[in-house]
C-alpha cells in the first residue's frame, strides 16, 4: 500500500477546522516567554570585544566595593588592562539549549505580479524549514493528499513520492526587519484545488510542526473558483469540516455533512460570515523550538602587584541571572575547596563545598560579569555557571579550570577527577551534553539515555522488570547494526560481499526467507480495482494454472483483512479474513489452488498500523476490538493524531490511522500469533509486508523467525535525491537506507527495489541509459548491492493501476521487465501487465531467464552504459541490451537471439 | 576489621556517587542510603563472600579496585572475586595512519552497545607506526586522544596496547624511519636459519644497540612511553586503566618462529628458530665461549625441521633421542629462552617504572604455542623461546620475571579448547593455558584473558566461560574484537548471548543498588582499600 491510499481515506475524517480564527486580523497570542529576535541573540566575536572595552568600566562602578584594595586594584586594572600583568585570559564558548518561542503565519493574499492569489507560509524562528504539503482537489473528495501542478510548486519543491512536496524555506525578512523564513505558493485559479495541506518541518531537528496535531489545512475550492467568475459573491474561506468520526463511518458518511459537529460548523458559520468582507487572512500560530545558543565566558587572570593576590575578572553575554558556582584548589589533584573570606556580594555557600556568587549585570549591553579576589598560594580557581532555570553550563563536560599561578599550564585544563562537588553538579548533565551532541548521535544517545533512566527509575522501585532487559537488549540490537552497516559499508571488501555471495554454488534446498530459493519470480496478483467484483479470489483462482505456466513460482494476494478501505490496506480487525476480495473460504481455496499449481502464496500483512474500533473519552479513535483488543498502550505516542500511549514510533508515521507500537511485547506477541495463524488457517508461505518504513526492520525479523515464512518481502519506500527536481545520478543514499532495512531484520526479508524503478524511469524516459551503471560498474539499485535481497519491479497497485502515482515511463514497459526479468534479484511481474498485450514478451522473458538458471546472485558484467543503450551478460550465460542505440555481444560465446522488442533484446548462449 | 569497614564507607560513596553521576542524575538521598547500607556491610559479611563469580556491571563503578591494585600487590588475588571484567579491543586501524579516527561513526555506536551490554572498556592498539611514524621523537596522538575521548564519553574503560610491531593485516608498518634503516641494515630483524628477516618488528638482540641513528631501541621505546604517559595524562587512571606493553611480533613475547607458515589449512609445524641475525649470534658466540662450548656457539641447532614440517621429519624435536635432550640441547635452549626472557624484562621494567605513578595496570603478553603440546619437546613452544617441555616448567620462570616487575599477564587463546583441534597436531591448548596459569598462580600475577584474534572457534564461547568461571586467576577478558564481524548478525547475537550467559543471574540486580549485591561490591572494595591504606 502506498501513502495515499491512506489519505484518501483520511480526508473525509479530515481535521477539525484548522484556521477557525481565519477571518479575524491578525491573532496576536500572548507569548509566555519573549518573542524570539535573531538578531537580538547574535554575539559575533566584535560584538565581544566592544564588551571588553565597556564591561570594564562597569565592573569598576558597581563591583568596587567588593575589593580590598579598591582604589589600587582599580587603576591597576584599567592601566594593565592591555598590559602583560594579565597572565591568563581566555574566553570559553559555551553552547546552551534554550526553548525560544516564535510563530508559523500563513498568509493569503494577491500576489505581487500577477494579481492571481498567493499563499505564504513563514516562520520567525532560526532552523532548516521544510514546507512538506499537497492539495486535494476539488473533484476527488475523498483525496487528501495529492501533489500540486508543476507550475505551482516553488523553485526547488521535490516531490516526495507522489503525494507530496517539499519546498524550502526562504529567508526574508518582515516589514521590521526580523529574519524569517518563509515560502510563497501561487495559486492557480483554474487549477480547481480545494484546499492546501501542510506541515511545517525542520529539517535541522527533524520535528514536525502541525497545527493542533493536525495538518495544516487551507480550505480554497470556492475562492478560487468564485474569484475565477469574477462575480466575488462570496470571497470567503470555507472551513472544512471538522472530525467526524470512526474510519468506518467515514464512506457512509462521506456525503453527510458536519452538521453534527456543533462545534466544527459553527465555527464555519462564523467564518463565512466573517470572511465575506475579506479579501485575504492572515494567521498566526505560536510554536516552541529548542534553539542552541553559543554564548562565552571570558575569564582573565591577573597578579595585584601590591597584595601578591590574583583578581580574577569573569565575564560572559549569558542572558539573564548568571551564577557562577566556584571553588579553589591547592594542587593538581583539583579538589573543591571554599577560599577564605571576604566573598563577593551575593555570594552564598552551597553544600559546604563551593561558593555561589551572582554576576552582576553590566551596565552596557547583555552579559554579566563579576572579579574574584583569591589569596596567593592557591593552584588553581575552579567554576561551572548556572543559570537561572537550573540549566549549568560547563567546560566540555569537565568544570572550568583556571590557573592561578604564572608557572602552571597558561591553558585551562578541564578536570578530570571527580570531587564531591563534581557529582552535585552532574544533576544536569543531560542538558549540558545535549548541547554538545552531535546531530547524529543525539537520537541514539538520548534513547539510550531514557533507556538508562529507565533502569534507575526501575532501581528506585526496585523493579526488575524483564521488559527493560528487552528493552536495553533491542537498543543494543540496533546500536550494533548500526555499527555493523557502516564498519561494512567501510571496508573496502564490502562491494564484493554479493559477489562473494553470487559464487557460492546455490544449493536448491538452501531456502532463507530473504531470498525463498533464489530462483523465484514473483507475481502481483491483484491491482487497485481488484476489490470491486467483490470475488476477486474466484477470478486469480482460475488463472492459477495459467500463471504457473508462465513461469512465477510466487503470487503475492491481496491484504486479506477486514478494512475500512475497500483495497483493505486500512485494517481493523485482523482475524476477520472477510474482505472485498472475498470471504475467507473463498482464500483459504485460492490458496490451495495455487499450492497445487506450485505456485507459494505470500500475505500482504499490513503490520504498521491498525484502525481503531472505537473512541476513547476524548473521541480519539484508537480502542481496538475485534478478536486483538488493544487500547492506546499499542498506539505510537509520537503521532497526535491518535494520542497513543505507546513507546515512541521506531519509523515513520503512517498519519491516516493509529501506528501500532512494535516496541511492545503485547503487541508483538498477538502479531506472532496471527502471521503464525494465518500460515496455518490459510497456508500463506510468506508476507509481503506493508509500510516497513514504519517501524523498526528488527521487530520484522522477530515476526519473521516467529512465522518462518518461505519468502518475505518490505515495502520499503522513500523518496529518492533530487537536485533541482532532476534525480540525482548517484542514488547509494536511497538504497543504502533499503540495505539497512534489511540488516535490520538481520537479511531475513527481502526489499523492493525502489532504486532500480526509480533510475530506470529517468534512464528510460529520458534517454539516459548511462544511469544503469553505477561509479563502480555496478547495476545503481539495491540490486548493485545485495541482490539477493533485493526484489525488483516497476509497477505495483499503488505507482501504476488506476492510482498511478509513480507510473512507469508509458510504452517502455517491456525494456524496464527485460531490465528486471535478465538481472540478478528477484523480479516482480504486475497483474496488469501479464494480462495485456505484453503478455507473451513478458513470457519469453521469464522463460529465458529460467532456461538459463538466472537467479537471485547470479553475476552481471555491464557491458555498455551509454546515452542512449544499456547492455550487459548476466551469469556468462545471458546477454541483454535495452535502448534504442546499438549493441551486439561478443566475447568467446555464441550468442543466439532469444527475445526481441522494441529498443530491447536479448541473446544466450548456445 | 573496623578499619575496613570506615574504608568501605568512603569506597561506597564514591561508589555511589560515581554511579549517579554515570546516570547523568542527582539523587542526594542515593548518599544517605549508601551510608545506611554501609552497616549491613558489618553484619553479614558471609553472604558476600559466597558471591564470588563473574559480576559484569553496566557502570564503571571498579576503577578503585584497579588504582589500589598496583600498591596492594599481595592482596592481588582476592580482588578476581570481584568478578571478571570484560573489554572489547578495537579495530587494529581505528586510527588511521593520517591520525584519524577510522569509522567513527561505527565505533560511537559500537561503545554505546557495549556499554549497555554491560562490557567494562575496550582495548586500543596504538601503534608506533602511527604515532611516531616520520621521525624519531616527533609523535603524533592526535588520533588515538580523539579515540580516548570518545571512550571516555561513552562511560567506558581504557586499556592501550603500545604496539611496537607491525601488522600485516589490515596493513600498519613499522615507523618509516625505522624501516629505512632497517633497509640499509636488516641485522636490526629477527632472521632464520635461511637469512629470512622477518621486518614485523626489531630483534631482541638490538634492544640496547644503538641501531636507530644512535639511540638505542630500549631508549626509544621508553621516550614513546613517557610521551605517551604525558599525552594520556588526562586518561590516566580514570578511563585509562591498563597498559599493554608491546614485546615482539604481534605485540607477544616470542620469537617469531611461525611466521613462514604458508598454507594456512595445515597442520601447523613447529617453526623455526630466529637466532640467525648478526647480533644474535655474536650474543651466542660469546655465551658458548663463556661457558667454555666455543664450538656450540657457531650457529644454531643443525637437525631441525623447517617452519612447515612436522617435529619427526629432523632429529632435532624427535620424542625419543631428539637432540633437544642433549646437553647441546640444553645449552642452546636455555640461552635461546634466556634470551627473550631478558627482553621481556627489559621492556617490562621500563613500563612499569614509566608508568609506576599512573594508577594504570601495566601487562604484557604471552603466546599460547599450543601445537605440538602433546610431544615431549614441545618443539612450537621451544622455537617461539619457551623452555617448556615434559622435562623442564619452562613458564615458572616468565610469570616470576612478570611477578617483579608487577606486571599482569595477558593469555591469549581462552577460547580454544583441545577438542577441536586437529587431532595430527598433538596440539593442547587446554593443558598449555593450565601449566602457564599454574605458574602465574605460584608468582602471583594476575592473568587477563584473550581469545585468539580469530574468528571464533567453534564451541569457543563456551570455552571462554569454563576458563573464567573455573578459576580466580583471570580477573579481565578482552575479547578480540570490534568490527564488521563482530557486529554481523553470525557473530554479534552470539557474543549477547555469552556476555548474558556470563552474568545471567544478576543482570540487573548488578544494576540496582539491592543491599545484598551492593554489600558484596563494597565489601570487597574494602578489603582492597583497607590494604592500601596500610601500604601507603
Amino acid at each position: 500500500m502506498f501513502f495515499s491510499s491512506g489519505f484518501r481515506i483520511m480526508s473525509t475524517v479530515s481535521m477539525e477546522p484548522l484556521l477557525h480564527h481565519s477571518v479575524r486580523e491578525s491573532v496576536r497570542y500572548a507569548l509566555k516567554s519573549r518573542i524570539f529576535k535573531p538578531s537580538s541573540w547574535s554575539c559575533s566575536t566584535n560584538h565581544k570585544l566592544v564588551f571588553h572595552a565597556r564591561s570594564f568600566c562597569n565592573f569598576r562602578s558597581s563591583n568596587v566595593h567588593a575589593l580590598r584594595a579598591s582604589t589600587t586594584t582599580d587603576t591597576d586594572l584599567v592601566e594593565t588592562l592591555e598590559s602583560t600583568d594579565i597572565f591568563f585570559k581566555e574566553t570559553f564558548p559555551l553552547k546552551r539549549m534554550e526553548t525560544v518561542e516564535g510563530k508559523i503565519f500563513i498568509r493569503l493574499d494577491h500576489g505581487q505580479n500577477n494579481g492571481n492569489w498567493q499563499l505564504t507560509v513563514g516562520c520567525n524562528l532560526p532552523g532548516k524549514w521544510i514546507l512538506h504539503w499537497g492539495i486535494s482537489r476539488v473533484k476527488y473528495v475523498g483525496s487528501e493528499w495529492d501533489q500540486p501542478p508543476e507550475e505551482m510548486r516553488p523553485r526547488g519543491s521535490i516531490p516526495i513520492k507522489d503525494y507530496a512536496i517539499e519546498t524550502p524555506l526562504k529567508k526574508s525578512s518582515s516589514s521590521e526587519g526580523d529574519a524569517l523564513h518563509e515560502v510563497k505558493i501561487d495559486l492557480i485559479p483554474t487549477s480547481a484545488i480545494a484546499a492546501i495541506n501542510f506541515v511545517l518541518k525542520d529539517e535541522e531537528t527533524g520535528a514536525w510542526y502541525q497545527h493542533r496535531g493536525r495538518d495544516f489545512k487551507v480550505p480554497l475550492a470556492d475562492y478560487l473558483l468564485d474569484d475565477g467568475n469574477l462575480v466575488a459573491a462570496k470571497r470567503s474561506f470555507g472551513v472544512w469540516p471538522g472530525a467526524l468520526g470512526p474510519l468506518s463511518n467515514l464512506l457512509i458518511k462521506a456525503e453527510v455533512s458536519p452538521a453534527n459537529d456543533s462545534e466544527s460548523s459553527n465555527e464555519s458559520r462564523e467564518a463565512k460570515k466573517k470572511g465575506r468582507s475579506l479579501e485575504g487572512f492572515y494567521e498566526e500560530q505560536p510554536i516552541a523550538k529548542q534553539v542552541a545558543f553559543d554564548n562565552s565566558v571570558t575569564v582573565s587572570v591577573r597578579k595585584c602587584p601590591e597584595t601578591a593576590k590574583n583578581l580574577l575578572y569573569v565575564e560572559t553575554d549569558l542572558p539573564g541571572d548568571v551564577f557562577i558556582h566556584w571553588g579553589v584548589c591547592r594542587d593538581d589533584t583539583k579538589t573543591w575547596e571554599i577560599p577564605d573570606a571576604p566573598h563577593p556580594p551575593e555570594t552564598i555557600s552551597f553544600r559546604d563545598k563551593a561558593l555561589q556568587t551572582r554576576l552582576q549585570p553590566k551596565e552596557i549591553g547583555d552579559g554579566c560579569c563579576g572579579l574574584f579576589t583569591i589569596e596567593e598560594g592557591l593552584q588553581g580557581f575552579l567554576f561551572v555557571l548556572k543559570l537561572n532555570k537550573g540549566t549549568w553550563l560547563n567546560c566540555m563536560g569537565n568544570d572550568f579550570y583556571i590557573p592561578l599561578s604564572r608557572s602552571s599550564s597558561l591553558l585551562a585544563k578541564s578536570r578530570q577527577g571527580l570531587s564531591g562537588s563534581a557529582q552535585i553538579l552532574e544533576k544536569n548533565a543531560e542538558e549540558k551534553e545535549e548541547a554538545s551532541l552531535s546531530a547524529y548521535t543525539s537520537g541514539i544517545i538520548n534513547n539510550i539515555r531514557s533507556l538508562v533512566s529507565d533502569i534507575s527509575s526501575e532501581k528506585t522501585r526496585k523493579n526488575k522488570s524483564k521488559e527493560a532487559q528487552e528493552s536495553i537488549l533491542q537498543e543494543i540490537e540496533k546500536l550494533a547494526a548500526e555499527a555493523y552497516s557502516i564498519f561494512r559499508s567501510s571496508i573496502p571488501t564490502f562491494l564484493e560481499e554479493p559477489i562473494v555471495d553470487t559464487e557460492e554454488p546455490i544449493a536448491p534446498a538452501k531456502i532463507s526467507s530473504g531470498t525463498g530459493t533464489g530462483f523465484e519470480i514473483l507475481c502481483q496478483g491483484f491491482n487497485w480495482e481488484s476489490h470491486k467484483s467483490g470475488r476477486w479470489y474466484m477470478e486469480l483462482k482460475e488463472r492459477a494454472s495459467e500463471l504457473s505456466s508462465l513461469g512465477f513460482t510466487v503470487i503475492w494476494l491481496p491484504p486479506p483483512t477486514e478494512s475500512i478501505s475497500p483495497e483493505g490496506y486500512m485494517p481493523r480487525d485482523l482475524y476477520n479474513l472477510n474482505s472485498r476480495y472475498g470471504n475467507v473460504d473463498q482464500l483459504k481455496e485460492v490458496v490451495k489452488t495455487f499450492h497445487e499449481v506450485g505456485i507459494k502464496t505470500l500475505g500482504d500483512a499490513v503490520l504498521n498500523h491498525r484502525c481503531a474500533h472505537y473512541q476513547n473519552q476524548n473521541g480519539v479513535w484508537n480502542i481496538f476490538g475485534g478478536h486483538i483488543k488493544w487500547d492506546d498502550r499499542a498506539v505510537v505516542a509520537d503521532d497526535p493524531h491518535f494520542q497513543g500511549k505507546g513507546n515512541k514510533s521506531s519509523g515513520d508515521n503512517f498519519h491516516a490511522a493509529p501506528n501500532i507500537d512494535h516496541s511492545q511485547d503485547f503487541v508483538r506477541k498477538d502479531l506472532r500469533e496471527w502471521l503464525c495463524w494465518l500460515r496455518k488457517e490459510i497456508g500463506y508461505d510468506g508476507w509481503r509486508l506493508d509500510f516497513v518504513r514504519g517501524f523498526w526492520g528488527g521487530y520484522v525479523k522477530d515476526y519473521l523467525e516467529a512465522s518462518a515464512p518461505l519468502f518475505a518481502v518490505g515495502e520499503y519506500w522513500d523518496s529518492l535525491s533530487y537536485t533541482y527536481g532532476e534525480m540525482d545520478h548517484n542514488q547509494d543514499g536511497h538504497r543504502q537506507r533499503i540495505i539497512d532495512w534489511i540488516n535490520a531484520t538481520n537479511g531475513t526479508a527481502a526489499a523492493f527495489d525502489v532504486t532500480t524503478k526509480g533510475i530506470l524511469h529517468s534512464a528510460l524516459e529520458r534517454c539516459e541509459y548511462w544511469r544503469l551503471s553505477d561509479q563502480k560498474g555496478k547495476p545503481p539499485g539495491v540490486v548493485g548491492w545485495w541482490p539477493s535481497r533485493a526484489v525488483t519491479f516497476i509497477e505495483n497497485h499503488d505507482t501504476g493501476s488506476t492510482q498511478g502515482h509513480w507510473r512507469f515511463p508509458g510504452g517502455k514497459e517491456m525494456q524496464g521487465y527485460t531490465y528486471i526479468l535478465t538481472h540478478p534479484g528477484t523480479p516482480t511481474v504486475f497483474y496488469d501487465h501479464i494480462f495485456s498485450h505484453y503478455r507473451s514478451e513478458i513470457a519469453a522473458l521469464i522463460s529465458v531467464r529460467n532456461r538459463n538458471e538466472i537467479h537471485c546472485r547470479s553475476t552481471v558484467k555491464i557491458t555498455k552504459a551509454e546515452r542512449d543503450v544499456y547492455a550487459a551478460i548476466v551469469g556468462e550465460k545471458v546477454a541483454m541490451k535495452i535502448g534504442p542505440g546499438h549493441y551486439e555481444p561478443s566475447g568467446p560465446q555464441r550468442w543466439s537471439l532469444a527475445a526481441e522488442g522494441k529498443d530491447y533484446k536479448v541473446w544466450e548462449t548456445s | 576489621m573496623e578499619a575496613s569497614v570506615i574504608c568501605s564507607s568512603q569506597a561506597k560513596i564514591r561508589k555511589t556517587e560515581l554511579a549517579y553521576r554515570e546516570l547523568g542524575c542527582f539523587d542526594p538521598k542515593g548518599v544517605s542510603k549508601a551510608f545506611s547500607a554501609k552497616s549491613r556491610v558489618c553484619f553479614s559479611p558471609s553472604t558476600m563472600w559466597r558471591k564470588a563469580g563473574i559480576r559484569f556491571t553496566l557502570r564503571a563503578v571498579q576503577s578503585e579496585a584497579v588504582r589500589s591494585e598496583k600498591v596492594s600487590g599481595p592482596s592481588r588475588m582476592s580482588k578476581s572475586r570481584d568478578g571478571v571484567r570484560l573489554f572489547v579491543g578495537l579495530p587494529l586501524d581505528a586510527v588511521s595512519d593520517c591520525n584519524t579516527v577510522n569509522h567513527a561513526r561505527a565505533i560511537a555506536a559500537g561503545l554505546k552497545a557495549l556499554k549497555l551490554l554491560g562490557v567494562e572498556g575496550v582495548e586500543l592498539p596504538v601503534w608506533w607506526g602511527i604515532v611516531e611514524k616520520e621521525a624519531m621523537r616527533k609523535y603524533e596522538w592526535s588520533g588515538y586522544l580523539a579515540l580516548a575521548k570518545m571512550v571516555q564519553d561513552a562511560g567506558l574503560k581504557l586499556h592501550v596496547s603500545l604496539c611496537f610491531h607491525a601488522s600485516k593485516q589490515p596493513k600498519i608498518p613499522l615507523p618509516k624511519w625505522v624501516s629505512r634503516i632497517g633497509e640499509s641494515d636488516p641485522n636490526i630483524f629477527f632472521t632464520d636459519g635461511a637469512g629470512q628477516h622477518y621486518k614485523e618488528c626489531l630483534s631482541l638482540a638490538v634492544d640496547d644497540l644503538p641501531v636507530l641513528d644512535g639511540s638505542t631501541p630500549i631508549q626509544v621505546y621508553h621516550e614513546f612511553c613517557e610521551s605517551f604517559k604525558s599525552s594520556f595524562s588526562p586518561f590516566m587512571g580514570s578511563t585509562l586503566t591498563g597498559i599493554s606493553m608491546g614485546l615482539g611480533p604481534d605485540g607477544e613475547l616470542r620469537y617469531p618462529s611461525h611466521h613462514m607458515l604458508t598454507k594456512s589449512n595445515q597442520i601447523p609445524g613447529v617453526g623455526e628458530f630466529q637466532c640467525y641475525d648478526k647480533n644474535m649470534l655474536g650474543i651466542l658466540k660469546q655465551h658458548a665461549e663463556a661457558t667454555g662450548n666455543s664450538l656450540w656457539g657457531l650457529g644454531g641447532p643443525h637437525d631441525v625441521p623447517t617452519y612447515d614440517q612436522s617435529p619427526n621429519s629432523n632429529n632435532f624435536f624427535r620424542d625419543n633421542g631428539g637432540s633437544w635432550d642433549s646437553p647441546y640441547g640444553d645449552f642452546f635452549l636455555s640461552w635461546y629462552s634466556n634470551q627473550l626472557i631478558s627482553h621481556g624484562n627489559r621492556l617490562l621494567s621500563l613500563a612499569a617504572s614509566t608508568f609506576s605513578e599512573s594508577a594504570a595496570t601495566v601487562c604484557g603478553k604471552i603466546p599460547l604455542m599450543h601445537s605440538w603440546y602433546k610431544t615431549r619437546s614441545h618443539p612450537s613452544e621451544l622455537t617461539a623461546g619457551y623452555y617448556n617441555t615434559t622435562t623442564r616448567d619452562g613458564y615458572e620462570v616468565v610469570a616470576e620475571m612478570f611477578a617483579r616487575n608487577s606486571c599482569k599477564m595477558i593469555l591469549p587463546g581462552m577460547d580454544l579448547s583441545d577438542e577441536h583441534q586437529s587431532h595430527e597436531s598433538l596440539s593442547s591448548p587446554e593443558f598449555l593455558l593450565a601449566d602457564i596459569k599454574k605458574a602465574c598462580r605460584k608468582h602471583g600475577v594476575e592473568v587477563c584473558g584473550q581469545n585468539s584474534s580469530a574468528s571464533m572457534a567453534p564451541g569457543g564461547f563456551e570455552q571462554i566461560k569454563k576458563n573464567l568461571l573455573g578459576e580466580n586467576i583471570v580477573d579481565l577478558f578482552s575479547y578480540q574484537r570490534m568490527g564488521a564481524y563482530f557486529f554481523s548478525p553470525e557473530h554479534f547475537p552470539s557474543f549477547t548471548g555469552f556476555v548474558r550467559s556470563l552474568n545471567q543471574p544478576e543482570l540487573h540486580s548488578d544494576d540496582l543498588p539491592e543491599e545484598e549485591e551492593e554489600a558484596a561490591g563494597s565489601l570487597n572494595v574494602s578489603s582492597e582499600a583497607s590494604v592500601h591504606m596500610q601500604a601507603v
